[in-house]
This record gives structure tokens, C-alpha cells and sequence, in this order.
């Protein structure tokens, strides 16, 4: 019987405890602006652009992102799991590309000091197939799936370049990047201030930086102007992917 | 005289009995509303469509879901001639099954006989479209989409108000409505929800999934033959192992449905400048120049049904159309980079095209996207046969 009371007291004080925390903290609305730039402007498509000696034009742009995380020391804060940008929708009927804005709920407040961004589909989500996904969710998207590859294509960068400086632009250049070995997944510090009402975070992807060694000198892209299609030749892919590190700039 | 007078009261005594009668429980005397459909059940069962379990969901907005009766209704709709002006002439006019919902005409011909500047583009699988309707993407949404062949002159040639009247006067229509969309009287009838209807249809328009192709894919490696196999790898561009080159086909013609419903200007026209594209497609629609020339991709499965093909129906066979390609395009200003990128790299942007054998290769690929389990399928034929 002694027992039974006391048992009866503990869970009381038990519930009293848990009754008395504080309710979980329901995050705020956390907005994402995404640009796609050429050296710092706005990017237009088939607007053509100084590269290295020459011009190229860029016509398609789309990325996936995944696992977007804000950090703070070694707490990661998911965002979201995947997102997918059309900068070049092809009705838009202006050349400027498109600035998504993507709002997420429920993200603590708070003072952060970077964010991380898996460039492309992560492993788990690149072995499944659209078909797996519910429609209308990025992933469902089939436009931007490989099935030569079994791939999700993370980055597709198509346009064209004047490769003999004559005003034609007669060199077309396609860099489809996607399967596992491309993954890519970047850490940004940066102070980042997540609260009602505060400044909204903006993130933006540089096309030019994009097509720059990572020694400064412009990509070859007489030379490689594809990427390969052999799935054991990811060379091409790798380097454009490997580009977003220097090609991201985070703001707020 | 006094028979006269007889008669004036007698008719006086009808008159208080109706009007006696009538007041009964309080009612008030008013005209029977004819249109009145409450007594008929609204029992929406929600539809599941079939799908092969290699294809995506099938979408559709939250305010049209599939319910049985929606998708009778839709699909009475579309087979039924009275959506034209002198009811000759359904939906199904341009989009029949054996033609894998396309008519198989050039250009497609309306009530008075005017041919119009487009070949019928299939329906099958249109559920996905999710970037426009039309070879040029006027319309964002079937429910959109279903509006504009009735007002279209060169079309059914008709006007929704007369249309509407028509389905209000119908024996059976008004039922079909209420079932539905759960109306409750005839006058609710309105062209958009006659219009969420066939889009509840047409959104069933589904593969299969027997196709060699999909065979193939779904395990089965001898469903293709080596030719087919063989084109499969350059349509795909898989085939750089074995000595084949890219057909870059999928870029355009990508996913499970063959079809990325993006637009392009796929080379088949060769013009001295962007504004001399006699039919401007997506430029038309959008203003933009660099549009001018651009299409919606269509959907190559059971592409053998539905020629012929482009936009305007220019070409009577697939080997025509693979030649085409083939041969890399006019290297018009808004060419898509694709068109230029057939066959093996030759270096500085130049590409071999396709020889006999591959040509052959891709268009025997192209055979076995059939799917005749689609178009023979009983619920997308004509209810009315």
C-alpha cells in the first residue's frame, strides 16, 4: 500500500514538472530569397556576358538543394530537406530570371552562425525516382530527372558561347551535373538572425564564379563544353559542382 | 343569364378552394421550380486513378478532385457533339483514342469545315503537363485548357451561354451535374464546372505500363530487341559504352512520360531571323522574340498513333522526323543547344549527326513506346458507342 501511494505521489510531482515547462517553442516564418547572378547582376537569359576573351550566353538555369541547415556551434537546425529553383522558366515572357522566394515554418529564433546547403539531391533521395514522391513536391519533378543515370540532375547550366570571338555565338555548352559523386555539400559562416519581422536571408548563385578554376582562370569550356554521359566520367560535373563554394554568397 | 351567373360563382368557389387548398401548412402559393435537383442523391465517391506503379502520382488542383461521377460526367462531355454549335462535333473530334487522342490530320478541322494552323496534340498522360496546355502553353490548367475549343471558330464555333442552355434543358445532363458537383438546381450548371469535368476526364487518360519500354525498365531485359536497345541507348544517351552516340533525345522528350512539357524550337524550320517564323508558338503567347518558333514537347509515348507529327503536321513518319533531327538543325538563332548535339562529338561544337542504322535504331525505339492497352482502355472510350 506504501508503495502505491508513493508511486501515486512521483507521478503526481511527474506531471506537475512536465505541466509546468514551458510550451515548445513554435519557430517563426523564415524566408529565403535565391538570385542567380552574372558577376553580380542579375542574371538575363541570353544576355551575353564577358568571358574571359570572349561572350557566352546562358539560357537554362535550375538547381536542386538539399538539407539545408542553419548552424550554430555544432547544433544544426534543419530548414528543409529539398528545394528545387527554376531561375529560367522557359514561358516567362521576360529574360530576367526568375528570384524564388521560399518561406519555412517553424524555425527557432535566434542568432546563428552559418548555414549549410547540400548542392544537389542527397544520396537518400537520389535513389529513389520521382514516381516515389508526392506529386506537386520537388522530387515528384521529372523534368530533372535522369533515367539513363537513375539521377536527378542537381544542376542543369545550358547556354551557348562565341568560341571564335566573331559575334556568333555558335558554341553550345550543356553542364547536366548529377549522381551521387557530385554531391556537393558546403558550410557558409555567416551571422544569421532568425526572428519575426527581421531581415530575410538572401542567397545567391553567381554563374560566372561558377565557370571560374579554382585558381581564377575561366573554365575550359571549348574544351569541355558537356558534361559526359559515361556515368564512370563524372569529371565535368564534379568541377562545376565543386564551383559552388566561391560561386554562393549568403546575405542578410 | 342566371346560367352565366352560375357559372361566375362556381368558378369564384374553384378559385377560394385552389387558393384554400394551397395555404394548407402555412405555404404560400409559388411557381414549381423546375430545375429543383435535390431529390436526386449527392454522394461523391472520391477516384483513385490507375496508374503503373512506375509513374508519378497523378495531380490534380484541390479544388477538382477525381470523384466517379465528376469523370462520368467529364467523360460525357467529351464524346458529346453537343458542345458545338450544330452538334457535330466533341472533344473527341480532335482527340480520339485510336489516334492515342489525336485526330491524325495535319491540322485539325472545326464545325465549318476551316482547318485550323495545328496539328491535335495527344492527350494521353496530360495529367502531368504541368507547364502549360496547347503546342504554345496559352492555357495554364486543363480546367482552363477545356474553355476554349467551344468559342473557337475554327473549332466547335459555339458560345457557352448556348451550350449551358442546351445541358439545362437535357434529359439527363442536370443529374450527371447534381451527382457531380452536388448542385441543386439546373441553373448552377455553368461552363466551369462542365469544364472541371472533362479535365477530371481527361486527367485519367493514363499509360498502362505494358509497353516494351516499360518492360524493359521494370526488369524485364529481353523486352527489347537489340535495334530497339540500341536506339533506347542514344535516345537516352546511354550509349557512349558502346560505341553508340547521343541521340540527346531525352532532354526534351525526358521523364516517364516522355515529355518534360517544356518548350523549344526544335530546328525544323529554317528562318532568316527570329520574326520570321510563320507560326510563332510560345512568342506568340508571351511577346518575348526569342519564343518565337518554340513548342511544347509533345508526349512520345504511343507516338506511333498519332501522326502526323510537329506542331503543323509536316511529317507523315518517324523516319522523317529522326532524319530531321539528324541532320543537327538550321542553326537558327533560338535553336535549342540539343538540336545542334546529335551523333559524336566532332570538336569545336560540331557533332556527326545519326547514320541509317542509328536513325533506324531510334525510330524502332520509338515503336516500342506503343501502349495499345492505353488506347483500347474501356473507360476512356465513347459512352455513347
Amino acid at each position: 500500500m506504501k508503495n502505491v501511494i508513493l508511486s501515486a505521489f512521483a507521478a503526481a510531482a511527474l506531471f506537475s514538472v512536465s505541466a509546468c515547462k514551458e510550451p515548445a517553442d513554435p519557430g517563426v516564418d523564415f524566408a529565403i530569397n535565391f538570385k542567380a547572378t552574372y558577376d553580380g547582376s542579375q542574371l538575363e537569359k541570353n544576355k551575353p556576358y564577358n568571358f574571359d576573351a570572349t561572350q557566352i550566353v546562358v539560357q537554362r538555369y535550375r538547381l536542386y538543394l538539399s538539407d539545408i541547415a542553419l548552424i550554430k556551434d555544432t547544433t544544426v537546425t534543419p530548414i528543409t530537406d529539398v528545394v528545387y529553383l527554376d531561375f529560367t522558366p522557359d514561358q516567362a515572357a521576360s529574360d530576367l530570371s526568375k528570384t524564388p522566394r521560399l518561406v519555412f515554418s517553424g524555425i527557432p529564433a535566434g542568432q546563428y552562425d552559418g548555414i549549410r546547403i547540400g548542392f544537389g539531391v542527397n544520396a537518400t533521395n537520389n535513389a529513389k525516382q520521382p514516381s516515389d514522391f508526392p506529386a506537386g513536391t520537388p522530387l515528384a519533378n521529372e523534368l530533372d530527372y535522369w533515367l539513363g543515370w537513375k539521377s536527378y540532375i542537381f544542376t542543369v547550366l545550358d547556354g551557348r558561347m562565341d568560341s571564335d570571338k566573331d559575334g556568333d555565338m555558335d558554341l553550345p555548352y550543356s553542364y547536366h551535373c548529377g549522381s551521387d559523386p557530385v554531391y556537393r555539400v558546403f558550410t557558409f559562416t555567416q551571422h544569421i538572425h532568425v526572428e519575426e519581422g527581421h531581415p530575410e536571408l538572401n542567397i545567391e548563385f553567381d554563374i560566372r564564379k561558377l565557370l571560374l578554376n579554382d585558381n581564377g582562370t575561366y573554365y575550359d569550356i571549348l574544351a569541355n563544353n558537356a558534361t559526359s554521359n559515361l556515368v564512370t566520367d563524372t569529371r565535368v560535373a564534379e568541377d562545376i559542382s565543386s564551383h559552388y563554394d566561391t560561386a554562393t554568397t549568403i546575405k542578410q | 343569364m342566371k346560367k352565366v351567373l352560375h357559372i361566375r360563382y362556381f368558378g369564384l368557389l374553384l378559385l377560394s378552394a385552389i387558393v384554400f387548398f394551397q395555404c394548407q401548412d402555412g405555404n404560400v402559393p409559388y411557381p414549381i421550380d423546375e430545375g429543383d435537383l435535390t431529390d436526386i442523391p449527392y454522394d461523391p465517391k472520391p477516384y483513385s486513378v490507375p496508374k503503373p506503379a512506375h509513374f508519378p502520382e497523378v495531380p490534380f488542383p484541390a479544388d477538382n478532385p477525381f470523384t466517379v461521377d465528376g469523370i462520368a460526367l467529364g467523360r460525357r462531355l467529351f464524346y458529346d457533339p453537343i458542345l458545338s454549335a450544330d452538334s457535330t462535333m466533341s472533344c473527341s473530334g480532335c482527340h480520339l483514342p485510336q489516334g492515342s487522342f489525336t485526330d491524325n490530320y495535319a491540322v485539325s478541322v472545326g464545325i465549318d469545315g476551316i482547318a485550323g494552323k495545328r496539328s491535335s496534340m495527344s492527350l494521353l498522360n496530360i495529367a502531368y503537363a504541368n507547364n502549360g496546355l496547347f503546342w504554345d502553353g496559352r492555357s495554364q490548367t486543363l480546367e482552363l485548357q477545356a474553355l476554349l475549343p467551344v468559342e473557337d471558330p475554327i473549332e466547335l464555333h459555339t458560345t457557352w451561354p448556348n451550350v449551358i442552355e442546351k445541358l439545362k434543358k437535357h434529359p439527363t445532363y442536370p443529374e450527371y451535374f447534381r451527382k457531380a458537383f452536388g448542385i441543386a438546381n439546373t441553373s448552377e450548371i455553368t461552363k466551369e464546372l462542365a469544364a472541371k469535368a472533362i479535365a477530371q476526364f481527361e486527367r485519367i487518360l493514363i499509360s498502362s505500363g505494358t509497353s516494351k519500354f516499360d518492360q524493359f525498365i521494370n526488369g524485364n531485359i529481353d523486352a527489347l530487341d537489340e535495334e530497339e536497345l540500341d536506339g533506347k541507348l542514344m535516345f537516352f544517351d546511354e550509349g557512349a559504352a558502346y560505341n553508340l552516340p547521343d541521340g540527346q533525345c531525352f532532354h526534351c522528350h525526358g521523364g516517364i512520360t516522355l515529355t518534360g512539357n517544356q518548350f523549344f524550337n526544335n530546328g525544323i524550320d529554317s528562318v532568316a531571323s527570329l520574326d520570321d517564323f510563320k507560326d510563332k508558338g510560345l512568342g506568340g503567347v508571351t511577346g518575348n522574340r526569342f519564343h518565337n518558333g518554340k513548342f511544347r514537347t509533345p508526349t512520345l509515348r504511343n507516338i506511333a498513333f498519332s501522326a502526323p507529327y510537329m506542331h503543323d503536321g509536316r511529317f507523315h513518319t518517324l523516319e522523317e522526323c529522326v532524319a530531321q533531327y539528324a541532320d543537327n538543325g538550321f542553326g537558327v538563332e533560338n535553336e535549342d543547344i540539343f538540336i545542334g548535339q546529335m551523333g559524336f562529338p566532332l570538336g569545336n561544337g560540331k557533332y556527326s549527326g545519326l547514320n541509317a542504322y542509328q536513325q533506324r535504331a531510334l525510330v524502332k525505339f520509338l515503336h516500342a513506346l506503343t501502349d495499345t492497352v492505353a488506347i483500347h482502355n474501356p473507360d476512356f472510350q465513347n459512352p455513347f458507342k
